[in-house]
């Protein structure tokens, strides 16, 4: 279906080709995962398959690319829109239309399809997402996993023979991400559609591809059965990691392989009282506050503390008001009822001055904060910002990041060294609080490590309290302390971390799965549980 | 209520400010401008071009403000009762008829907020229009041959509301980090950044889509004009019309 041979890619004012020497070939119906650090080239890659790359962007190609027998060098993307579907990164940036149904018909009407056959490709395609309840709705008041699904759907109506999506589920709660991949799986299976997805939360995803292609980011790339590509490269999800540290030569993709594999352990190794961080002073109380949207309840009695070196992760679907608890706390708006102490002080008599030295916030868009020319810059005005001494803020980088360049500019970082970035110029004025909005969007698994490795001695070095709002059961299994859910609105639970993540089989991390039910929630648990055995 | 043609509404606020503009006359204004208050206030549309007629009117206060003003202080002399004297600038012999300062006339004043008036209604007037409209409806009734037009207007229409919440977030962001209001350049920078990736994703996505592939295009469920589109633009020519005649 898709066949790229001696494959290169350079955009022009760049010194380095993007993709060198690429060729293989993907049969019809097969679902294949592009993985890859951040910056190696993946959205480029995937957006070669239409054309969009180079027609669109601009850049030399070299080699050959077939999709579907035609040749991506003389066929135009619009031209390639009934063969292949693409679903870009950020759904709501590629509506046109603004309900469900118009959106649907924006591409067929493009292509002068008669409305009878609009009507029924219509009807099949909300019936193949579940989204026929909703067809008359303005877009902007879908959830984020709704949008993903209008997204997958304005593309099937086309029925297209290769659908390429580009981080389908990483701004969706793991739910939605079920659902997204559950799609995808019955559109491969029963509709031979050819699905190329990249994708860096690979526990997500791991199980349903057929195949994985690796970049490696020095040139080499791969391309072969997951557990294959998986036996190579540091990428890899948690299951893998810990068939790895135990040493297991067999590689499972899936939790029921590797449950299988690890059904000894399960039985042999004993229990250990997990080691019982023992907080600090409370740093922030949260009494009774609500808040509401318009005429809808966003806020609806919520109480919590949050207390010194302990990590809090806050978490529920989309829309269960995650992002207006924390602009509660932060003090973007003042809840209707209720109020927020810091340090045993009330938000609203602190002045904004002090409020911004006492809570460190690391917004969901790290580069809402930059707007310097270099990184050099931005270290600069952050010491000079939080009256520290000169280059504070760059060894505070330079000591998770050692090989940025002061001197490169903060746009061409990737979104981890942005994040590195972004969190050394908050934690160089010395918060006593840091809040972060959704920081593992877009992160791979070394950034992801980098931002825990901070965190950790954020917290248990400098006694500094820490609320982060995540879908990622990953990270929150690994660092969190105590889990904070909401739904609706409402606290739901507040805990431990792993008598939170036990308690919902949707929102268990993958080692949990494995090891059920046994209470080892990562790689790290149970090799602690072999040990003391 | 069927919902309107999105021309309906674009006939009558333009058949209405050319009447405006034609019979010059306040009262006609002020006319006009009440019963397109009245449209945008009982039809109540969804969507972030809703407050564009509340814009227009700000907009439309700020001129009238300027123009009477600047009429009032330079101009061509008028005769006529005097309520203040301004200090005058005496000007170089070769622009006569032209003065800065000097006496204030009520009939000054009158003339020239009596022309900022009718710039301020029809300005408001489009204003109204755009409320009313959705700007995607109207994109759909367009014809296919404005092909590279009508690329324009969606990327307009659908980047400007999500641009006013970027603004909102991104200095939402930077007051938190600083404690200060965050300068203009710096909220400018990353903002320029979003939008143009925003623009050029939504480029992406209509070409990957096939738009402009066809130069003629089928309408899913198209709109048609009802009596009652009908009816009410005929209402707007009427009372353009009458405004002519008075």
């Amino acid at each position: 279906m898709i066949s790229f041979s001696r494959v290169s890619l350079i955009y022009p004012h760049s010194t380095t080709t993007v993709i060198e020497d690429l060729s293989f070939e993907i049969a019809e119906g097969e679902m294949v995962l592009v993985m890859g650090r951040t910056g190696s080239g993946k959205s480029s890659l995937l957006r070669l398959m239409n054309g969009l790359v180079p027609h669109h962007t601009g850049g030399i190609l070299g080699g050959e690319i077939v999709v579907d027998g035609k040749s991506t060098r003389t066929t135009k993307p619009g031209e390639l829109a009934g063969i292949v579907g693409i679903v870009g990164q950020n759904p709501i940036d590629t509506f046109i239309a603004d309900t469900v149904e118009d959106e649907l018909a924006f591409g067929m009407e493009s292509l002068n399809f008669p409305p009878d056959v609009m009507r029924k490709r219509i009807e099949e395609a909300l019936d193949q997402v579940g989204l026929a309840p909703l067809r008359n709705r303005t877009i902007s008041t879908l959830s984020g996993g709704e949008q993903q699904r209008l997204a997958i759907a304005s593309a099937l109506v086309m029925h297209p023979k290769v659908l390429v999506l580009d981080e389908p589920t990483s701004a969706l709660d793991p739910v939605a991400s079920e659902e997204i991949l559950a799609i995808l799986h019955r559109l491969v299976h029963d509709l031979s559609v050819t699905v190329v997805l990249a994708e860096h939360r690979l526990e997500r995803v791991i199980g349903y591809v057929d195949r994985i292609l690796l970049i490696e980011g020095d040139g080499n790339t791969s391309i072969g059965l997951p557990s294959e590509i998986l036996a190579k490269t540091d990428l890899v999800p948690p299951i893998v990691r810990l068939t790895r540290a135990l040493a297991i030569d067999e590689i499972g993709t899936s939790t029921r392989e590797v449950r299988r594999i690890t059904e000894p352990l399960r039985e042999d190794l004993v229990d250990f009282p997990r080691p019982s961080h023992s907080p600090g002073a409370i740093a922030l109380t949260v009494n009774e506050i609500s808040a509401r949207y318009e005429d809808k309840s966003a806020l609806n009695k919520i109480s919590l503390t949050l207390r010194e070196g302990e990590i809090t992760a806050l978490m529920g679907r989309n829309g269960a008001g995650k992002s207006t608890l924390i602009k509660c706390i932060v003090g973007l708006i003042h809840a209707a009822e209720g109020s927020v102490e810091v340090l045993g002080e009330d938000l609203r008599k602190i002045p904004q001055s002090k409020r911004s030295q006492l809570i460190g916030y690391i917004p969901q868009e790290p580069g809402d904060l930059l707007y310097l020319t270099t990184v050099l810059a931005e270290c600069d005005r952050a010491d000079r910002d939080n009256s520290v001494a000169s280059g504070t803020t760059l060894r505070l980088l330079h000591s998770t990041l050692p090989q940025i360049s002061p001197e490169s500019h903060p746009r061409d970082l990737s979104e981890g060294e942005r994040l590195a970035l972004v969190l050394a110029i908050v934690i160089s004025g010395s918060p006593k609080i840091l809040i972060l909005d959704e920081p593992t969007r877009g992160l791979d698994y070394e950034a992801k490590n980098r931002l825990m490795a901070t965190l950790h001695s954020l917290t248990r070095d400098q006694g500094v309290s820490v609320l982060m709002a995540t879908h990622d059961v990953e990270i929150v299994a690994e660092v969190a302390d105590r889990t904070i859910f909401l739904a609706d609105g409402e606290k739901v639970a507040d805990g431990a971390t792993i008598d939170v993540l036990l308690a919902s089989p949707a929102f268990a991390p993958q080692v949990a799965k494995v090891m059920s039910p046994r209470r080892w929630l990562t790689v790290g648990d149970v090799l602690r549980a072999r040990e003391i055995s | 209520m069927k919902p309107f043609h999105p021309f309906t509404f674009w006939a009558i606020f333009t058949s209405l400010s050319v009447g405006v503009v034609l019979s010059d006359s306040a009262l006609c204004a002020l006319v006009a401008l009440c019963g397109a208050a009245l449209i945008v206030a009982l039809k109540k549309d969804e969507g972030p071009w809703r407050n564009s007629f509340r814009w227009s009117l700000i907009a439309g206060t700020f001129l009238l403000a300027v123009r009477a003003i600047t009429g009032a202080v330079i101009g061509v002399p008028r005769i006529g009762r005097t309520i203040f004297t301004l200090p005058r600038i005496s000007l170089p012999s070769w622009l006569p008829g032209i003065r800065i300062g000097g006496d204030v006339t009520i009939e000054r004043l009158t003339s020239s907020l009596h022309e900022g008036l009718i710039i301020a209604t029809v300005i408001a007037l489009f204003g109204a229009a755009n409320s009313v409209t959705s700007p995607h409806k109207l994109l759909r009734v367009l014809p296919t041959r404005i092909y590279q037009l009508a690329v324009t207007l969606t990327i307009a229409t659908s980047v400007f509301p999500q641009l006013i919440s970027s603004i909102y977030r991104i200095r939402s962001a930077q007051f938190l980090r600083s404690g200060k209001r965050p300068a203009l350049t710096s909220i400018a920078i990353p903002l320029l950044e979003e939008s143009l990736g925003r623009a050029v994703n939504l480029a992406e996505s209509m070409e990957a889509r096939g738009y402009g592939q066809s130069k003629i295009h089928s309408r899913y469920r198209p709109i048609t004009y009802s009596t009652q589109d009908i009816s009410w633009m005929a209402v707007g020519l009427l009372a353009a019309i009458a405004m002519v005649a008075i």
